[in-house]
């Protein structure tokens, strides 16, 4: 495999990564509060998170260009002030895979936090634990399992991420063509042998998500 | 200066205008165990829930040992975690992820949180856990969980434990001995305790002072002789010699020779003299939840 080859390997491995960097802590953040607490624009805040799992990826290209374009609404604003555009960089298709990723890890991640039974963290409280301490000592040991599953989850869908990076990171070869891309690209062209290097990369990285989601499913969960 | 070991005046209100459930207690308990005595729906969790301070009181104080934790009028309010009051729940009290030592160090300082730590492994062995110290939870049967979450409140040493129901979901015999080791450890650490329960013999049982709840109200206060009497046995000893009628609702009245009566001295002192009336009643069936 020469450089040109394993490009899209590293830089779909460097952007998936990068994005759990965001998401992660995000979505978790995100579940706890869903699962958590009662406020007034829950329903809200729940419907913007499930958005970008409804809508059609191109769709969501689409809005990033309109919201972080070079003339977007807060496009305009990075640019000016950050001296930063994001169209057609690696970290387009960075916030591609966030977007795309992040609703997938709330919304697994947040039935493993509610079915932390309430017991367990009002004992918790009363044995000294504050808000922050509770969370990470009992609320999330006790929670790990779903949020592993979540994190595994997400990441896939970060590394396959098509659409929406298309439309707002572009596929320019040597800086933003991830594997999903390159596959379509090679396809195109005719070159199925390269189209089917990157085939078999991510088919291995979706059986291993499977099978290690399905290990850490509730049939494995300590009763 | 002799505090009393608990004073509290709440009012809680759960749910919202029409729905809303509005609870008002009054509690007083020189040193011992105060049991919160009531049906279910009575109002005795959400009390023990605010004196923890787990829910929010819409009014009122409570002073342990003297100190003010909670002055609604005053703007006092000291959150939860730094009440410091042992919790212990009727089940899911356990973390799962930490054996049983390591769930009894959990509410340590940090620099304390050993499993080796001598207060860990002096509870350990008064609760007769030493043999399961590296235990999972799962693997332990409901009577010996609850030892841990008990002895996991003790170990921060607590200025009160606040039992909700602990022992609700064992059986019997399971119970008794509970009852026998919690009333002893309690002594031994000088800790006062609220207990919450619906089973009047548990009431009687553990009880130094009783605070009977009836929808949402504490309706009285009081030992558990006077409160709970017909918790505790009434024995009736002598031989029926003949059976004196039957009435027309089917029941039989018969006649006993020279009967003994033996009970709580509250129900039967005042039956000196005059006539005395006792009602035997079937107890319904013990219903107990597999463990």
């Amino acid at each position: 495999m020469n450089a040109v080859e394993s490009f899209p390997i590293v830089l779909s491995l460097r952007v998936a990564t990068l994005a759990m960097g965001v998401v992660v802590p995000l979505g978790i953040a995100l579940a706890w509060l869903q699962a958590r607490r009662r406020y007034p624009l829950r329903r809200i805040v729940d419907a913007l998170i499930l958005l970008p799992l409804v809508l059609p990826p191109s769709v969501l290209g689409f809005f990033l260009v309109v919201l972080l374009g070079r003339r977007g609404v807060f496009g305009q604003w990075l640019d000016t002030l950050f001296d930063v555009r994001l169209v057609f960089t690696p970290a387009a298709a960075m916030v591609a895979s966030c977007v795309a990723a992040l609703p997938l890890l709330v919304k697994t991640a947040q039935p493993a936090i509610e079915a932390v039974p309430a017991e367990l963290e009002k004992v918790g409280r009363s044995l000294g634990l504050a808000p922050l301490a509770l969370f990470f000592r009992v609320t999330l040991p006790a929670a790990w399992r779903g949020v592993l599953a979540a994190i595994v989850l997400a990441f896939a869908r970060a590394i396959g991420e098509f659409g929406a990076t298309l439309m707002f990171a572009g596929n320019i070869p040597g800086r933003t063509n991830t594997m999903p891309l390159e596959i379509f690209a090679a396809y195109q062209s005719g070159d199925d042998a390269r189209a089917v290097l990157y085939v078999v990369v991510l088919t291995s990285i979706s059986v291993a998500v499977v099978l290690a989601a399905s290990r850490l499913g509730p049939t494995q969960e300590p009763r | 200066m002799s505090a009393l070991a608990l004073e509290a005046q709440l009012t809680i209100r759960v749910g919202q205008g029409e729905a809303s459930f509005v609870v008002h207690a009054e509690l007083s308990l020189e040193r011992g165990i105060l049991v919160l005595f009531g049906p279910s729906g009575a109002g005795k969790s959400l009390t023990l829930e605010a004196l923890a301070g787990l829910i929010p009181a819409e009014r009122g104080w409570i002073r342990v040992h003297g100190q003010v934790l909670l002055d609604r009028e005053r703007g006092i309010e000291v959150p939860v975690h730094r009440r410091r009051f042992g919790y212990v729940p009727q089940q899911h009290s356990l973390l799962p992820f930490c054996d049983v030592a390591t769930n009894v160090a959990f509410g340590l300082p940090r620099r304390e949180r050993r499993r080796n730590n001598p207060r860990v492994q002096a509870l350990l062995e008064e609760f007769g856990l030493r043999p399961l110290a590296r235990a999972r939870p799962q693997s332990l049967s409901g009577g010996e969980r609850q030892r841990v979450a008990l002895a996991r409140a003790l170990a921060v040493e607590p200025h009160l434990l606040l039992l909700d129901e602990p022992f609700a979901s064992i059986d019997h015999v399971g119970r008794a001995a509970l009852h026998r080791i919690l009333k002893t450890t309690l002594e031994r650490h000088q800790t006062p305790a609220v207990f919450v329960t619906h089973d009047p013999e548990e009431a009687a049982t553990l009880g130094d002072r009783v605070v009977c709840f009836e929808r949402g109200r504490t309706t009285a206060t009081g030992s558990p002789e006077v409160l709970l009497p017909g918790a505790q046995p009434i024995v009736v000893r002598g031989t029926p010699v003949e059976t004196c009628g039957r009435m027309p609702d089917g029941r039989v009245r018969i006649r006993i020779q020279s009967a003994v009566v033996e009970g709580p001295a509250a129900l039967l002192e005042k039956g000196e003299g005059g006539e005395l009336k006792l009602e035997l009643r079937q107890r319904a069936p013990e219903s107990e939840k597999p463990d």
